[in-house]
């Protein structure tokens, strides 16, 4: 907790006969987080160069190339699917030799036929399309072709068109555009080619069909659906193999993977002609049981010792260490940046506030229970990874709304039975009185929210520092986090000497000193002024950031604002649907009436939708910012590498 | 023509809505500004996450700066109303 998961740095060296017991090791362990060697010419690697791949490698890797191609054409991916059946590794591998040829062949075949078929498909209805125009001309469509001394043109036109020359033609105005078929002399083509071309004549070919273009059309139709009732089987084929396949191929995939990350182990270890070494990181807790398990796979013959951490050089891998309802919010933490070893986790703060924020601004029993609903149908199709993550952290925020609800007294933007156990948020919408909302007290409430969140984050600041500064920067860095404290409270303390807040302490009766200042007012100033020397000290520039302390403060004022205007939005909701809709209807029902009451009803029901999302997105950017910008930025720097151990969690194989 | 002179009633009531009126322009040119800064900054920074994704919290905090004028403004408007 607020501390990543401890590790030890692992040195291994021992002969290359013994690299594939201690690979094999390594990987079945799942700890080990290979620092990869890099050729840069260190003094203690001199003569070490990156190992070569195992043999078999080449063979293991093109094996996988082909399981994937097949995953990729039965679209089958491992988040998909349940681990329903567990498979031994050496029946796979024997399957893997027996009936992937025979897999991969009748795939093969399935997907060419596919693409015959579509292919075939297109051409037909390109066949078509070609025919339909020709559909109302009373002529074979033989008999429009093959001539010598008459020239046909057919195609679309803009309005009829008369040569004044011997013809035959056929006109049919239609909406799609004018079809025209004329047949000339071939003398007299060039006449009737400009007579067309000025009517803007564009051409369409004569299809290569005898007889009526109907009776083409009709036998191209059927062809049609014989074509489309072999895709159909051909689709139900591959469906039928990929239930039949599935399993088979995830089990492969996850095998071949594995032996592909082993044999390709070597890439990353330094290697002598002779020896090898591994260096890389571990949980302190694992180290004892890691060393034990390659000491008796290789019999001893290798040397495993433990290194110390150097800090300043040394990049070490950051594993979070968080109780498992914190889980969720790691996420959220790993997409601004996952922290330096050597500081803060904030992930155990942020997993408390950030729901609380959340439930703040929302606030409300009817949205809680809307998003609880939906988060609870979302659970089905997200089952693990990232999604599901998402999922959880909806749900909490589903039961901070809730129990803000509760307190608020808010129920898609009606009061509770009760009365707003904390300020109130009804607003006087629609001119029906009631309390009003206690703006003042929510705002005041906010703004100390921000005031305890920003201490807190400047005093794990100078926590942060202490730990990772070195010399001098550490006091200088270490006083300018205390003084950017003393000018925020100095400031308040000024204030509240002045100005009686509601909710805040009130410092103006305190003894006066001399002219209008109190003992207050002249404390805060001090506070001011030290806080400043203490900043300035580290950095002069920084001093031009002071106004940031106001506008950091006062941005907590989003927590009530964001909220407020959902509430708006709730209660005009309910006014415009039930207050001018549904209540003046009800007063004198008729048939006319019951249809303006369900209107009524439905934009009820799809405004408190919209509301509901509208506060979901805008509550939790809102409460996110606050943790990014307001929060992070006092203590938190990130950058730390995230831990990656050698091997695979197994889902689809076993030994 | 109408009574050119103005009851008391009538003069306090335009004065609230004055107020009112003033604390909307406050927070709506605030709005106006924030997103007119943020215009810019926000495009650079999508493309840049697309870049790199590890430099979101980075993006994310240039593009919130302007933020501040806006609280400011709803800061005036609450102050004109309460």
């Amino acid at each position: 907790m607020l501390k990543p998961r401890q590790m030890s740095r692992l040195f291994i060296a021992a002969s290359k006969d013994q690299m594939e017991p201690i690979i094999q090791e390594l990987y079945r362990h799942n700890v080990f987080h290979i620092e990869d060697f890099v050729d840069q010419a260190k003094e203690e690697y001199a003569g070490f160069r990156i190992g070569m791949p195992l043999s078999g490698a080449s063979e293991v890797s093109s094996e996988l190339i082909k399981i994937r191609s097949l995953s990729a054409a039965y679209m089958v991916k491992p988040d998909d699917e349940g681990p329903e059946t567990i498979r031994r590794t050496y029946e796979i591998r024997s399957l893997i030799e027996q009936d992937l040829p025979v897999i991969e062949k009748e795939t093969e075949g399935l997907t060419a036929m596919r693409s015959r078929l579509e292919n075939e498909e297109k051409d037909l209805e390109q066949k078509i399309a070609g025919l339909k125009h020709f559909e109302n001309i009373p002529v074979d469509l033989d008999l429009l072709r093959g001539y010598e001394s008459i020239v046909v043109f057919a195609g679309f036109i803009a309005h009829d068109v008369v040569p004044e020359v011997p013809h035959d033609r056929f006109y049919y105005p239609s909406k799609a555009g004018n079809f025209i078929v004329i047949a000339v002399p071939v003398e007299h083509r060039v006449t009737v080619e400009k007579a067309l071309n000025e009517a803007m004549f564009q051409q369409v070919q004569i299809p290569e069909e005898t007889g009526p273009a109907s009776n083409a059309i009709s036998s191209y139709q059927l062809q049609t659906i014989s074509i489309k009732e072999q895709i159909e089987a051909n689709k139900k084929k591959l469906a039928e193999n990929r239930e039949k396949y599935a399993g088979f191929l995830l089990a492969c995939d996850e095998l071949l993977t594995t032996d592909v990350s082993k044999a390709e182990a070597p890439l990353r270890f330094a290697t002598t002609d002779q020896a090898f070494v591994a260096e890389g990181w571990v949980p302190v807790d694992e180290v004892e049981p890691l060393t034990r398990a390659v000491n008796d796979a290789t019999g001893g013959k290798c040397y495993i010792t433990e290194i110390p951490i150097d800090f300043e050089h040394d990049s070490v891998p950051v594993e979070y260490d968080n109780p498992s309802f914190v889980r969720p919010t790691q996420l959220i933490v790993d997409i601004y940046s996952r922290p330096k070893y050597s500081e803060i986790d904030p992930t155990l703060i942020v997993a408390f506030i950030f729901p609380l924020f959340f439930g703040l601004i929302l606030g409300d029993v009817g949205y809680g229970l809307l998003l609880l609903v939906v988060s609870l149908l979302l659970r089905r199709y997200f089952k693990r990874g990232d999604g599901a993550q998402l999922v959880n952290i909806l749900m909490i925020f589903a039961i901070s709304t809730i129990i803000f609800g509760l307190l608020y007294s808010e129920f898609l933007g009606f009061k509770l039975l009760w009365h707003p156990l904390i300020f109130s948020r009804h607003m006087n919408i629609g001119g029906e009185g009631g309390e009003g909302a206690a703006i003042p007290g929510l705002l005041v409430m906010a703004i100390w929210i921000g005031i305890i969140q920003i201490t807190l984050g400047r005093i794990l600041g100078m926590i942060n520092h202490a730990r990772m500064d070195h010399g001098s920067h550490r006091v200088k860095a270490v006083f300018a986090n205390l003084g950017w404290l003393l000018v925020m409270w100095g400031i308040l303390v000024a204030i509240w000497s002045y100005f009686a807040i509601p909710y805040m302490p009130d410092l103006m009766k305190v003894p006066q000193i001399a002219a209008g200042l109190n003992i207050a007012t002249i404390t805060g100033i001090l506070m001011v002024v030290i806080g400043v020397i203490f900043i300035a000290r580290e950095n002069i520039l920084d001093v031009f950031e002071l106004p940031t302390i106001i506008s950091h403060v006062l941005s907590y004022a989003r927590l009530v604002a964001v909220g407020l205007s959902s509430v708006a939005i709730a209660m005009v909701v309910n006014f415009i649907a039930i207050g001018m809709i549904i209540e003046p209807q009800l007063e004198h029902l008729s048939i006319v009436g019951i249809v303006i009451i369900i209107v009524g009803v439905l934009i009820f029901i799809v405004g408190h939708i919209g509301n509901a999302a509208l506060g979901l997105i805008g509550g939790a950017l809102q409460s996110l910012r606050l943790q990014y910008v307001e929060f992070f930025t006092k203590f938190y720097k990130g950058g730390g590498q995230k831990y990656n151990p050698f091997g695979i969690k197994r889902r689809f194989t076993e030994e | 023509m109408a009574d050119a002179t103005m009851t008391l009633e009538m003069i306090q009531a335009s004065q609230v809505g004055l107020k009112a009126v003033g604390a909307g322009l406050a927070v709506g040119m605030a709005g106006i500004g924030t997103g007119v800064a943020e215009m810019g900054i926000g495009s650079a920074a999508v493309g840049a996450v697309a870049e790199d994704k590890d430099i979101f919290g980075l993006a994310l905090l240039f593009t919130v700066i302007p933020e501040t004028i806006v609280i400011f403004g709803l800061v005036v408007a609450l102050l004109l109303l309460f």
